[in-house]
């Protein structure tokens, strides 16, 4: 971890007199998992939009790779990608086309796409020639979901941004899917900023969790070690600790048990 | 294609009939089909019987009459056919174009849209009758006629079309950063061709009624002015010969239009709601 990808400094995001983020800073190191962690209305989406230049800060800083997301939006071009909470594949597309997507729009020539994509399938366990002609509709929940993780991670990004990717998943899928992810990416020693409102899928994936509350400012931030990952106790303490920064119990834990 | 969709995930919807069941229901509609035509035939014989040959001809000569104008007069078929195919393409490319303009640039979008309902309520005899003022050519009538009705469906269609782009799909692909280019060739493109194929299928039997209805008043060629001579001859069997020419031609361009909707849209799912 040499050097920040991404650097929020004092940022503020309003919607009228109402601020979704509130003086906000961090900073997320090359190769790092980092969470950020809220309630829905917490303003972590808000956040996301901010780093994916989508939208722009109404006060402070936001650097992406050293550039401004939202006024060098071209520039982070092939840099950053990002997987929704919905699969939102392009329903004309088959699945290795939805892969390859952002090398089309990157120029790479159709054979290119295609050898790719079909990697980039089989990185996350879609395999067959059947299998990487099917279209959307002809795919399951699960299925949908990782070709939309092949498609952030053909372009090579050196950032990958996931917005609550696996919360739409039955809880069996979800893990299965968290686990395969996040062994992929740390193998690619990819830096990735995973936006959720689970507290175990953060304790699970992330080596940094940033908590929000509302409207966006950082309660707490948890370092997550391997040690700390396999013991019990310390989880159980961490998630106690995170619960009430976020202002109330986890929602889903009893879903996910 | 076949589908798959798993009814847990999907309730309400039914996964696709079966090849066995679309075979039933394409044998039950060739019966259904059968049976019209030759109650048709068989009114139409009985009737004349009973009336003279300039009221209703009979089959037999009905049927000479189709010979000959399929021996003599296919060229007459060839050029309407020829006008609606190149109407129609032209309609669909300009008037998809003029929807895209209407979609995507804003400061337009009020003007552009007030022009093309403007011109749906025009009457198309109006549109008849101002060509045959303003051209000369007998083509560019047609032409003209033709692309003036057509145009606006195409247009109001595609715009509502670009109206119903998801967000979350524009946004994923925005995230890759494309050029204006790249976001129609990608995303507005193959997101409209569904609403492209529907306006023709809907328009395409109007547009070649239409293409008759504007041979007959304004130039002296193709089918609809071959139909118009049948009645100034007062030659009933031509006028039924035509008719159930223009038919066989309607619908062969409607099944054109039909296969291209399937092989073009071979990526939505078949679904059939309980």
């Amino acid at each position: 971890m040499t050097r920040a990808v991404i650097e929020l400094d004092r940022v503020d995001r309003y919607f009228g007199a109402h601020p979704a983020v509130l003086d906000l800073s961090f900073a997320v190191m090359e190769g790092e998992i980092v969470a950020l962690l809220g309630r829905t209305g917490a303003g972590k989406s808000t956040a996301l939009h901010m780093i994916m230049g989508v939208l722009e800060p109404t006060g402070g800083t936001v650097r992406v790779e050293g550039l401004d997301p939202y006024a060098q939006f071209k520039a982070l071009r092939g840099k950053l990608s990002v997987s929704f909470q919905n699969d939102r594949l392009l329903p004309w597309r088959s699945a290795w086309e939805n892969v390859a997507l952002g090398l089309d729009i990157l120029g790479f020539d159709r054979e290119t796409q295609r050898s790719r994509a079909i990697e980039w399938l089989e990185n996350v366990k879609i395999v067959g020639a059947e299998n990487v002609r099917k279209y959307p509709h002809e795919l399951s929940g699960g299925m949908r979901q990782r070709v939309s993780l092949a498609r952030a991670l053909c372009v090579d990004p050196a950032l990958v941004l996931l917005d609550e990717s696996f919360s739409q998943l039955d809880h069996v899928t979800s893990k299965a899917l968290r686990a395969d992810f996040t062994e992929l990416v740390r193998r690619l020693g990819k830096t990735c900023v995973l936006i959720t409102h689970r507290i175990d899928d953060a304790l699970e994936m992330a080596d940094r969790i940033l908590v929000l509350a509302a409207p966006a400012r950082l309660a707490l931030e948890v370092r997550v070690t391997r040690a700390g990952r396999a013991d019990p106790g310390w989880l159980e303490a961490q998630h106690a600790a995170i619960a009430a920064a976020m202002g109330g119990e986890d929602e889903d834990r009893g879903e996910a048990a | 294609m076949s589908t798959r969709i798993d009814p847990e995930t999907a309730p309400g919807i039914e996964p696709p009939a079966p090849a066995g069941a679309e075979r039933n229901y394409f044998k039950r509609d060739l019966i259904g089909s059968v049976v019209v035509i030759a109650l048709i035939a068989f009114g139409m014989e009985a009737w004349s019987w009973v009336a003279p040959v300039y009221i209703m001809p009979s089959i037999v000569l009905t049927g000479d009459e189709i010979l000959t104008i399929l021996v003599e007069d296919y060229i007459h078929i060839v050029t309407t056919i020829l006008r609606l195919l190149f109407a129609v393409a032209f309609s669909l490319v300009a008037g998809s174009l003029i929807g895209v303009v209407m979609g995507i640039v804003r400061p337009a979008e009020p003007f552009i849209k007030a022009l093309v309902v403007i011109f749906t309520g025009v009457p198309a005899l109006s549109w008849m009758l101002f060509a045959i003022f303003w051209f000369r050519g007998t083509e560019e009538r047609v032409f003209f006629i033709l692309a003036v009705i057509l145009i606006p469906f195409y247009a109001l269609n595609v715009y509502d079309g670009i109206k119903a782009l998801s967000t979350d799909l524009v946004e994923v692909v925005e995230t890759f950063r494309p050029s204006r280019w790249q976001v129609f060739r990608l995303l507005i493109l193959p997101h409209i061709v569904p609403y492209i194929l529907m306006t023709t299928k809907s328009i395409i039997g109007y547009a070649a009624r239409m293409t008759a209805f504007a041979e007959l008043v304004s130039v002296n060629t193709g089918m609809g002015a071959r139909m118009g001579l049948a009645q100034d001859e007062l030659n009933m069997q031509g006028v039924i010969g035509w008719t159930i020419l223009l038919v066989i031609v309607n619908l062969g361009v409607q099944a054109i239009v039909a296969w291209a909707e399937k092989r073009l849209l071979k990526w939505r799912p078949e679904v059939s709601v309980r």
